[in-house]
């Protein structure tokens, strides 16, 4: 089976290489007349005379530079530094002399010299304007850039992250990142300058050293446990990634850096390079920390004898007296803590160990990467464990090759989704602890857990004993290789061919016993699932890069790539298990097998691709690119989407009019358009398709076979064009740079999941229909506020206003997308045309009907005799004036999208010291907080938040929280939509650089750093449940904003060490 | 280079539909859409229950009943955007739209010529049963008989009332051919005796009172060819074990499986607790009081007492009368705490009784005035439900009429209608169906109930619902009384 697949797909990419050197000759030819023009320089030698040896090093790391230009001023005299960072001049001068040493990415330093040798410090220059930043399939200077691509800054990727896609919070202007849960090992919500789509993916691309990855979190379950219902209990297929081996994380957001991935850039794209050692150097680095992590904050819900109080007033409400007499409700007391018995203060630790170094032919990185970290629920951690070896090396002047290679298991014991007999009101386990009567003990007399709930039919469990007993665990095993070789043809002229794969596969374990709610109608269940996602990538480059004159300055990408996907699963479960022992790992113990189940499927992508940059005078550049990809998701003719994109950029400060400007040091200016596609709508949608279901006739099982989806050939890519405009703009000698950038973008011929008529048999089919558009402005300011010998200040501050609209749905006006659970009866979300996405839909509140009168006169949503005083009135807003309907009276209530979001660093130095100061925050989104609805539905059973100690009574004529009932009917109305609006105290670092110093070099370090950090220390919001950065559906694109118990975040206290020797 | 038609591994496409399994695997795919669909109760799992009981005098919401559409077909005060109403249709249209494919494709398929005929037969029973649902909820209704492949004309508009019936009239004639009797595996299928007796109910419905006494006469006078008759124990229709007797002409059963291959809200729904919190649908007083005391029905579509587990101790709990339904409950289930959407249970979608019933009220229609068959008929039914010998006259026939021979006559089948079939989703339609000085029954008997006082001549339809209507506003103009 997997043998055939593996040798089948290796043996394609081999056949593509033929091929591809066959184009690749095709194109050297045009290229060779266009070398013969360039001219050769002549290098001028010194004459032999007196020398300086000296040494030049990085002043902070203590590393050695390879390649660095020192000169004597004045004269063509210089040489450049060997791997050791050594040089040795050759000067033909007197001392003293002044030399300018210059090197890419440092300050140019100029100092006397009056005897040798020497040894020279550089420092690193925090103008970014001659930095290299990645791009697709190639590098650039951030001068030369057309598009507008944000580079995270050194800071943000020094923080302290599980995951790679946290280490984005806040980090750069147009990226917002939303953290689903607090659950260790999950994902985050990533936008880049808004949603494009309603139903296929809005997370971007992630390109980790080369390859392709769409961060698909179903590629990481197999549906056991619950994830299936999208609460909780996803893992990140990120998290398989190490941060610590990350040295830059590039993001393309405009149509001119995107296009170049075509088919898979509307959404923004996320280049991730991980760490290779530096020439002249070798480093053996060790990072550590440790921390304790802690829930913010509590939920304020009911005690023992305020629950009891609850209890006779429901009763009451029903004519029946009061059960509980005034004695017994002070017996109960404070009862039972479930929320405190839920939670608990947890470890995490991380160690990274890396060796790097490198001569003038190799560079070489590896590395090993532990992280622990305890859930702050019981029960429940995320581990991982991970290796890299990153190499590359030139066999000559014209061959290098190299090899990224990274494999991690990671292992996450998450929370199980609720599917016991209470499964309605509550997503999962921690959630129903939340909702478990006070007045129930959590453990017996003889210490035992307490399953004995008298005020619950039938057998509901232990919640806490849930969270201890029931096994939610999942494994990924993750292999990411990418190596390559790369040929210099000509001068200029590189061809590159990479081959890579990312295995990926994941194992879930599922077990809840018979003591458990979960597990208690089934005497025991237990489910294993294993999914096989394998991708295979064969990229072929050819690079031709030209100066002629000083004035034009070219270059021409053409390549072809291939990427093949498999995902194959299968699943299997049993029940009614006679002896536990085994739980998951026998599940023929179980007597009940339930039919496996399993599936395949794959996808497969083609692409040609093509860029040129041009450059003239280095002031006006002009980018093209066009990739054209084939993808197999589509209808048979409409396979093939073409997405171009043109970029002009203006470095207006070059200009002689500018050029002694002492104000203004850089002023560019950024033009583009283009167009780019999303394909991420799973596979075969274009099939008319049959699918299996096993149904009961008569008491026999057999097996139907009902059609499932209705083909449509003619489905094709859905297209993004992109407008942006933008400036960078630096001032005094660049101690203040700002880049600002408006764009403006369209999606049309969505993929979306139309409404059918349902009289056609059929609810839904995926058709090109509607358009979505996303226009915005970016906002990001670096100030070098001090910058002092012992005394340093660094500012920056990033802002994003993005605004969404839904253009069009084809005839549609709207579409109620389906939601999971107990939630699907509020539909709570409605997706219409001229609204953002997100938006949440239903009655608005007004009030309390305070007297049988105001009943008589106003419009009620029951019967007019079935309506009570202390019953919750709502506004009518058309059609009968005498009864409320969801017809007429339901309306829009905010848009879970904020108005804006932004984060505030500060970044000082005091000698050793370093403080950095992270803010970020939200303003303007909505939360539904439906873990709090399901709370304050009153019954007899379920605890709830302290808002119902103001219920109306007529002693209490509350106008906001309803009298008690038995559970009183759900509606979706306004007054569970919250504002999710906040500003929080992300990170606060302090951290000391222990001095260079004899005894340092005696022991060989090189850099030693101690440092003590918080986490998530301030919160300022006023969203009533655990956090406002919560999506309990995680990746869904239209459930975003929904807080249905998702797993609280977490303060984190953590200190750290760095160590380089 | 990758291929870009990638195979769809597991998915099976039209073309890999050609063998007798295939076939059978299309036709058992409309079976399930009566009794399972993913995330929702289905349609003969309570859903039908919501218009055609809890609409009605004989069901309420309890508090229990979360879902505000519901407490709002309790109240009769629902609208066009009521997500049951909207299930309901979908969940027929469905399985509609799968007995369409299955004709379609198994017309064209090379097998057995004779089974091939019967799977028609059987998915064109399915159609009618479904089709003839939906034109009574609805009157006239979109009439889609063909799968459609082309995705930018799918709208139907709705169809006349008599179109629809001459369909299913034309669907259930050709199901008239099916066996009359499987064995083995294959029982529980659609079989000729189904037909025509969903035929009868079908013409009794019409007011085609010939249709109706023919149908049912012909399945009365040959019961034992059809293996019809009338068990001893009423309860027996309902005990999933005792499942497809000798009374049941076309049950869907719910069989226990921890995979949930079906679901059934109906046990849920009666279900007992200490709070009165989990059986969501208490049942009325009014309904109760109609019961002698010794009608051996009560007690089965009833309970005051019931014992169950709290936490995990056997507690008894005891209600006053009229407590909750009974019927779909199993005691047995009840106390080993099964999950009560998997306990199994057979939903009698026509039995004879029903049929018996039908037979006397068309009889009476047909001759202004019941005949002695008429009598018998219905006098077959409450004999059992007072234990007498079922085929001889006995204490508690029905023989004197007030009010009328004929009126008299209509008022006892219709009581005894009411009585015998409780909670089998036949309340709203007989009202409907049933009309007094030319006015349908609903608003004049559903009124009687406090909660229920909105019920107006409206309800005699249900609203189509608005999302479907926004869909196609000019194919499918609302029905009176729901707004625009």
């Amino acid at each position: 089976g997997n043998q055939n697949v593996l040798k089948t797909s290796l043996d394609k990419p081999f056949t593509k290489l033929l091929q591809t050197t066959r184009y690749a000759l095709a194109l050297v030819i045009p290229l060779l007349f266009l070398s013969f023009i360039s001219a050769a320089q002549i290098q001028t030698k010194p004459v032999i005379n007196s020398t300086l040896k000296g040494k030049v090093i990085d002043a902070k790391t203590r590393e050695n530079l390879l390649g660095v230009s020192v000169q004597i001023k004045g004269t063509t005299n210089g040489a450049v530094t060997d791997g050791k960072g050594e040089f040795n001049l050759i000067t033909g001068q007197i001392f003293p002399y002044t030399l300018v040493v210059s090197y890419i990415g440092y300050e140019k330093q100029e100092l006397v010299v009056s005897s040798g040798p020497i040894q020279i410090e550089l420092k690193a220059n925090p103008n970014q304007l001659n930095d290299v930043v990645v791009v697709g399939y190639g590098v650039q200077r951030r001068k030369d850039i057309t598009g507008s691509v944000a580079s995270v800054p050194k800071e943000a990727l020094s923080q302290v992250s599980p995951s790679v896609d946290n280490l984005l919070r806040g980090a750069v202007s147009g990226v917002n990142v939303t953290q689903s849960s607090g659950q260790p090992g999950a994902s985050a919500t990533i936008r880049i300058r808004g949603g494009n789509s309603i139903t296929a993916g809005n997370e971007p691309l992630y390109v980790i050293d080369g390859f392709p990855i769409y961060n698909d979190n179903s590629s990481v379950s197999t549906g056991i446990g619950g994830s299936a219902t999208g609460t909780n209990s996803g893992l990140n297929a990120l998290a398989t990634i190490n941060p610590g081996d990350i040295e830059s994380i590039d993001i393309l957001k405009d149509a001119s850096a995107t296009a170049i991935y075509g088919s898979r850039g509307a959404n923004g794209v996320v280049i991730i390079t991980t760490k290779l050692g530096k020439r002249g150097t070798q480093n053996v680095t060790y990072n550590t920390y440790f921390g304790q992590q802690k829930i913010t904050k509590q939920l304020s819900l009911l005690n023992g004898t305020q629950w009891a109080q609850l209890y006779n007033d429901v009763i009451a409400a029903q004519g029946a007296g009061t059960p509980l007499t005034a004695t017994q409700i002070s017996t109960i007391g404070n009862g039972s803590d479930w929320q405190n018995a839920t939670y608990r203060t947890a470890p995490v630790q991380n160690h990274d160990l890396s060796f790097s170094g490198g001569d003038e032919k190799s560079r070489f990185a590896v590395s090993g990467n532990y992280f622990k970290q305890q859930g702050i629920t019981i029960n429940t951690d995320f581990s991982r464990y991970s290796a890299r070896f990153n190499y590359e090396r030139s066999l000559s002047s014209k061959f290098k090759i190299g090899l990224n290679a990274t494999g991690s298991r990671s292992t996450s014991n998450g929370v199980a989704a609720n599917t016991g007999a209470l499964a309605s009101g509550f997503a999962n386990l921690g959630a129903v602890a939340l909702s478990t009567s006070p007045a129930v003990a959590i453990k017996s007399a003889d210490g035992t857990y307490n399953v004995n709930n008298p005020y619950s039919a039938g057998y509901s469990g232990n919640p806490i004993q849930d969270l201890n007993t029931v096994v939610n665990e999942t494994n990924v095993t993750r292999t990411l290789g990418n190596f390559f070789g790369e040929y210099n043809l000509l001068q200029g002229l590189v061809a590159r061919v990479s081959f890579g794969a990312d295995l990926l596969n994941t194992r879930q374990n599922y077990f809840a016993p018979k003591s458990s709610l979960n597990g208690s109608a089934l005497n025991g269940t237990a489910a294993i699932g294993n999914n096989d996602v394998n991708t295979w990538l064969n990229e072929n480059t050819l690079t031709y890069s030209k100066a002629i004159n000083t004035q034009h300055t070219f270059s021409v990408l053409l390549g072809y790539t291939t990427q093949y996907y498999k995902s194959e699963s299968v699943t299997s479960s049993s029940s009614n298990f006679l002896n536990e022992s085994s739980t998951y790992n026998k599940l023929d113990a179980g007597s009940v097998a339930n039919p496996p189940s399993s599936s395949a499927y794959s996808w497969a992508l083609n692409s040609y691709l093509a860029r040129i940059n041009y450059s003239y005078l280095k002031r006006y550049n002009f980018t093209l690119s066009a990739r054209a990809d084939g993808s197999s998701k589509f209808g048979s003719g409409k396979r093939w989407g073409y997405f171009p994109s043109a970029g002009f950029s203006w470095n207006i400060a070059d200009e002689d009019f500018l050029k002694d400007n002492k104000l203004i040091s850089n002023l560019k200016l950024r033009l583009s358009a283009g167009a780019t596609g999303n394909q991420e709508i799973g596979v075969y949608n274009y099939l008319t398709a049959f699918t299996p279901l096993t149904t009961s006739l008569n008491g026999t099982f057999l097996t139907a076979y009902i059609a499932s989806q209705l083909g449509n050939e003619k489905l094709k890519w859905e297209k993004t064009t992109q407008y942006n405009i933008g400036t960078d703009i630096g001032l005094f000698d660049n101690r203040i740079v700002l880049t600002a950038d408006a764009y403006y973008k369209k999606t049309t011929d969505l993929l979306l999941l139309v409404s059918l008529p349902l009289s056609s048999g059929f609810s839904t089919a995926l058709q090109n229909v509607g358009a979505v558009s996303n226009k915005g402005i970016e906002l990001g300011i670096n100030t070098d506020n001090i910058r002092g010998n012992d005394f340093t200040w660094k500012t920056s501050l990033v802002y994003s206003l993005n605004r969404n609209e839904v253009l069009s749905l084809g005839s549609a006006s709207y579409i109620n997308p389906s939601v999971p659970t107990i939630l699907s009866l509020l539909a709570p979300v409605r997706v219409i045309v001229g609204q953002p996405l997100g938006t949440f839909w239903g009655f608005k509140t007004d009030g309390i009907f305070q007297n049988q009168n105001e009943i008589n006169n106003s419009a009620t949503s029951d019967t007019k005799a079935n309506t009570k005083p202390g019953d919750q009135k709502y506004k009518n807003l058309g059609g009968d004036p005498n009864i409320i309907t969801a017809n007429d009276d339901k309306t829009v209530l905010g848009s879970s999208q904020p108005k804006f979001t932004g984060s505030l660093t500060n970044t000082f130095t005091y000698q050793g010291f370093d403080l950095l100061v992270f803010l970020q925050g939200s303003y303007g989104n909505k939360i539904y907080n439906a873990l709090k609805q399901q709370l304050n539905v009153t019954s007899l059973v379920l605890n709830s938040t302290t808002d119902v100690l103001d219920r109306w009574t007529p002693a209490n004529p509350s106008n906001s929280v309803p009298r008690a009932s038995n559970q009183p009917t759900q509606v979706m109305s306004d007054r569970y939509i919250e504002d999710g609006s906040y500003l929080r105290l992300k990170t606060l670092t302090l951290g000391y650089t222990v001095k260079q110093g004899t005894l340092f070099n005696k022991a060989g370090i090189k850099s030693l750093r101690f440092y003590l950090s918080a986490q998530n220390l301030a919160t300022w919001t006023k969203y009533t449940g655990y956090d406002p950065e919560a999506s309990s559906f995680e990746q869904n694109p239209l459930l975003q904003g929904i807080d249905y118990g998702a797993y609280p975040n977490y303060r984190t206290f953590l200190a750290g060490l760095n160590i380089t020797l | 280079c990758n291929k870009l038609d990638e195979k769809p591994y597991s998915l099976v496409t039209p073309d890999g539909l050609t063998t007798a399994s295939d076939a059978t695997a299309l036709v058992s795919g409309v079976y399930a859409s009566l009794i399972y669909d993913p995330g929702e109760q289905p349609i003969y799992g309570r859903n039908i229950n919501f218009l055609a009981d809890m609409t009605t005098d004989d069901w309420a919401a309890g508090p229990a009943a979360i879902n505000a559409n519901v407490q709002a077909l309790s109240r009769d005060i629902h609208d066009a955007s009521n997500d049951r109403v909207l299930a309901i249709w979908r969940q027929h249209y469905q399985g509609i739209g799968r007995a369409n494919t299955a004709i379609d494709i198994i017309g064209g398929l090379s097998i057995d010529p004779v089974l091939r005929l019967r799977l028609a037969r059987e998915a064109k029973f399915l159609r009618a049963l479904l089709y003839f649902n939906l034109v009574r909820f609805f009157g006239a209704i979109p009439l889609v008989l063909h799968t459609s492949t082309d995705l930018t004309n799918l709208k139907t508009p709705r169809s006349a009332v008599d179109v629809v019936y001459t369909q299913i009239i034309a669907d259930l004639t050709d199901a008239e051919n099916l066996p009359a009797i499987y064995t083995g595996t294959d029982k529980g299928r659609a079989t000729s005796g189904a037909a025509k007796a969903l035929l009868a109910k079908v013409y009794l419905t019409r007011r085609n009172w010939d249709g109706a006494i023919a149908k049912a006469a012909e399945v009365i006078n040959n019961k034992a060819a059809y293996g019809y008759d009338l068990p001893v124990s009423f309860a027996d229709n309902f005990d999933y074990t005792k499942r497809n007797s000798g009374e049941i002409i076309y049950a869907t059963d719910f069989t226990l499986n921890a995979s949930l291959v079906s679901y059934n809200y109906l046990f849920a729904s009666s279900w007992p607790s200490a709070t009165g919190n989990r059986a969501d649908v208490p049942a009325d007083i009014s309904l109760y009081s109609l019961y002698a005391s010794n009608d051996i029905r009560r007690a089965k579509t009833f309970y005051t007492s019931k014992v169950a587990l709290v936490g995990t101790n056997p507690t008894v709990f005891t209600y006053a009368a009229p407590g909750y339904f009974n019927k779909y409950v199993t005691d047995a289930y009840a106390y080993a705490g099964i999950n009560g959407y998997a306990a199994p249970i057979s939903f009698p979608v026509l039995r004879y009784a029903d049929l018996l019933l039908i037979y006397a009220e068309a009889l009476n229609e047909k001759n202004n005035g019941p005949t002695a068959a008429a009598f018998e008929a219905l006098n077959e039914v409450r004999r059992r439900a007072f234990s007498q010998p079922i085929y001889s006259p006995g204490a508690y026939d029905v023989t004197a009429l007030t009010n009328g021979t004929y009126t008299g006559f209509q008022d006892a089948v219709w009581l005894e209608r009411r009585l015998e079939l409780a909670c089998e989703a036949n309340r709203w339609f007989d009202l409907v169906r049933e009309t007094r000085d030319g006015k349908s029954r609903l608003v004049s008997e559903v009124s009687k109930i406090a909660s229920k006082t909105a019920v107006s001549e409206r309800n005699n339809l249900f609203p189509i619902p608005q999302s479907q209507r926004d869909l196609d506003p000019e194919g499918l103009p609302q029905n009176p009384g729901y707004g625009n």
